[in-house]
């Protein structure tokens, strides 16, 4: 008797209640569809991160129902070039395939632009990308290897946006580094420099920032980054990153209230402050 | 009994057999209705033939007609009902007609069938219907059929066409989650229609589901894979490109296989729109004064044991103004409203029921 083994057994899984699979097992096709060779180790990861997405305050709202109509992967621009797809992610939600998500997130869940129009155009008014969002949060959170590869190159991107708020700086468009932005953008970055200076807006001169917030503002936004949890979420996947941020955060803290003391007690002569804080 | 007389609203299929079987049974109708002819929508949009029999709509409508243009009811063409007052026995209703000239009738009962109207698939912008060439709707299909010019905007008869289902219909982005019930039968038919026209095209429907059913079954759904060599594919379209020489180019998902995406390009491309209670019917409602349920459609007094009473004493219901339905069953809806009519007005028959009152619980969109 070839008994079914090492495959994940959820009761509900209407693969199980076939009445010939104790006999026969899974087929080939099957076998490589059910991911058998993951270790124990790993599938109680696996079960552990899908109850926490289960249980995530928006799961159900987001997940309705599915006609299997094919709408979102059609209208899907990741879809077109990678082997991804929002109704695939989809079915195995609804039919609770804790080995499938599993796969899905640490292969395909990436691949998602966040254009929402799968969500726009669903007919049973799914929240699919909303969904996509729910599972890559998790991934953070589980510091999934994905996850950290998936953000590796991303690490400048990151602390730009925890530290001053903006993703995008001039300086970015490097002539190598976005070859899909076509001959126009390696022309443009020759130049960067003295574009940037001719701008009339006093805050727009530099290339290494996007915009320019005051360093209130600058640590009111840090501050709600940690204490709403993404500090937290990348811990986990970065800890270097994570340290670095946290040492600015608390320069600056003292900084602001440095100057908040000085200005308390009259002593706080504006001249001598530089233009931007940033030279502080 | 003399002098009863019942109001009839609308001249498609439904009114006209409620007309017709009062007349029969000696009570006086008056019929108004908003076109200026008698035959309702299968007339306004000039259907071809009807499924299952595949029979031409004149076979089934004209009788219809000629029987009540035969049988002496007054009938305000080009006219819609302004407003009902309710009078000891019965009502006075207020027919404006196109002039605006007011005109008042005591009738002892109504009967309103003002039907449906097609789903405007502009609503879907996504499918660019009326912006990109070669793309039409069932509705549009069913006249080119019936007049026999089914060309493409080159002037030639189409050599691949796709057939998209459920436009409209079964579909939360514009709020209709019903299914509109007959359009895969209509689809079918006119697949099997183009394929007797034009032999060597190729024809596939993008379908969820089909539901051809009961008894269409074989007589379509199998009928069209047997001898016609209809394609069906699994997978709803997601948008439409215009593509060169005036091709429709669709975007969707063959759902049989796992993230298979089709770009393909069709000469004509069809959406198979469905129904809706439409401003005609909503006005005759809001008139007299009838409850609409969750679909929009006007809520029988019990859906299963009183389908053509309305929640209103006095006023009865027949055909697509209660939700989707084929023409068969609009004439079915006819002859039920009209002997019940014939049972209020004789005899004061009015069955009770306290289902509309009850909170009926429905999944929320």
């Amino acid at each position: 008797m070839a008994q079914a083994k090492g495959i994940l057994q959820l009761p509900d899984d209407p693969r199980f209640l076939d009445m010939a699979y104790d006999v026969q097992g899974p087929v080939p096709e099957e076998e490589r569809n059910l991911l058998s060779n993951l270790n124990p180790q790993d599938r109680e990861i696996a079960i552990k991160f899908w109850e926490s997405v289960k249980s995530d305050f928006r799961f159900n709202e987001y997940l309705r129902g599915c006609l299997n109509c094919g709408v979102c992967t059609s209208g899907c621009p990741a879809a077109k070039f990678y082997d991804f797809g929002p109704r695939e992610m989809i079915q195995y939600m609804m039919r609770d395939e804790v080995d499938k998500i599993w796969e899905f997130t640490n292969k395909k869940v990436w691949a998602c632009v966040q254009c929402y129009t799968c969500s726009m155009r669903c007919p049973f008014n799914n929240e699919i990308a909303g969904l996509i969002m729910v599972l890559r949060e998790y991934a953070v959170k589980f510091a999934l290897p994905s996850a950290k590869e998936i953000l590796a190159p991303y690490r400048r991107v990151l602390y730009t946006v925890l530290t001053m708020g903006n993703q995008v700086t001039p300086d970015m468009i490097q002539p190598d580094s976005f070859p899909d932005w076509g001959p126009q953008a390696v022309e443009e970055s020759k130049n960067m420099d003295v574009y940037r200076k001719a701008i009339p807006v006093d805050l727009m001169q530099r290339t290494d920032i996007g915009w320019h917030p005051s360093l209130q503002t600058a640590v009111e936004m840090m501050t709600i980054m940690i204490e709403s949890g993404v500090m937290d979420s990348l811990k986990g996947v970065d800890k270097d990153l994570y340290d670095m941020i946290m040492d600015i955060y608390e320069e600056r803290k003292s900084q602001l209230e440095e100057i908040k003391q000085k200005w308390e007690k009259g002593e706080l002569d504006e001249s001598e402050l530089p233009d931007s804080w940033l030279d502080l | 009994m003399a002098g009863e007389k019942v109001l009839v609203i609308g001249s498609g299929p439904a009114g006209l057999s409620a007309t017709k079987e009062l007349r029969n049974m000696g009570v006086d109708v008056v019929l108004v209705e908003r076109e200026s002819y008698l035959g309702g929508t299968p007339k306004k949009l000039k259907y071809s033939l009807l499924f299952p029999e595949l029979r031409p709509a004149s076979e089934v409508l004209d009788p219809l007609i000629k029987g009540v243009e035969n049988s002496g009811v007054k009938t305000y063409m080009e006219s819609i009902v302004e407003g009902i007052k309710e009078e000891d026995k019965g009502f006075t209703v207020s027919i404006k007609d196109k002039s605006g000239k007011i005109v008042n009738e005591k009738v002892n009962a109504v009967i309103a069938a003002s039907g449906f109207e097609h789903f405007d698939s502009r609503r879907k912008y996504e499918y660019g219907y009326g912006i990109i060439p070669n793309i039409y709707q069932i509705s549009d299909i069913e006249r080119m059929l019936s007049e026999n010019k089914l060309v493409t905007t080159k002037g030639t008869p189409p050599k691949r066409v796709a057939i998209l289902l459920c436009v409209g219909s079964r579909d939360a982005t514009v709020g209709n989650t019903y299914c509109s019930r007959v359009c895969c039968a209509v689809s079918t038919k006119q697949a099997m229609e183009i394929k007797e026209r034009v032999p060597d095209a190729v024809v596939h429907i993008y379908y969820m589901d089909i539901r051809t059913y009961g008894l269409m079954e074989d007589k379509l759904y199998w009928k069209s894979q047997l001898e016609y060599r209809v394609g069906y594919i699994r997978g709803r379209i997601s948008e439409f490109m215009r593509g060169p020489n005036d091709t429709v180019i669709i975007k969707g998902e063959d759902t049989m296989n796992l993230n298979r995406a089709l770009v393909v390009p069709y000469d004509m491309v069809i959406l198979a729109n469905g129904m809706e209670l439409g401003l005609g019917s909503k006005q005759v409602a809001k008139t007299l004064g009838l409850e609409l349920e969750e679909h929009g459609f006007v809520k029988p007094l019990d859906p299963d044991r009183l389908p053509v009473q309305s929640t209103r004493k006095g006023i009865f219901l027949a055909g697509a103004i209660t939700g989707p339905k084929t023409i068969s069953d609009s004439i079915t809806e006819g002859y039920a409203a009209a002997m019940k009519a014939y049972e209020y007005v004789t005899r004061g028959i009015w069955d009770e029921s306290d289902f509309a009152k009850k909170r009926i619980e429905v999944t929320h969109h």
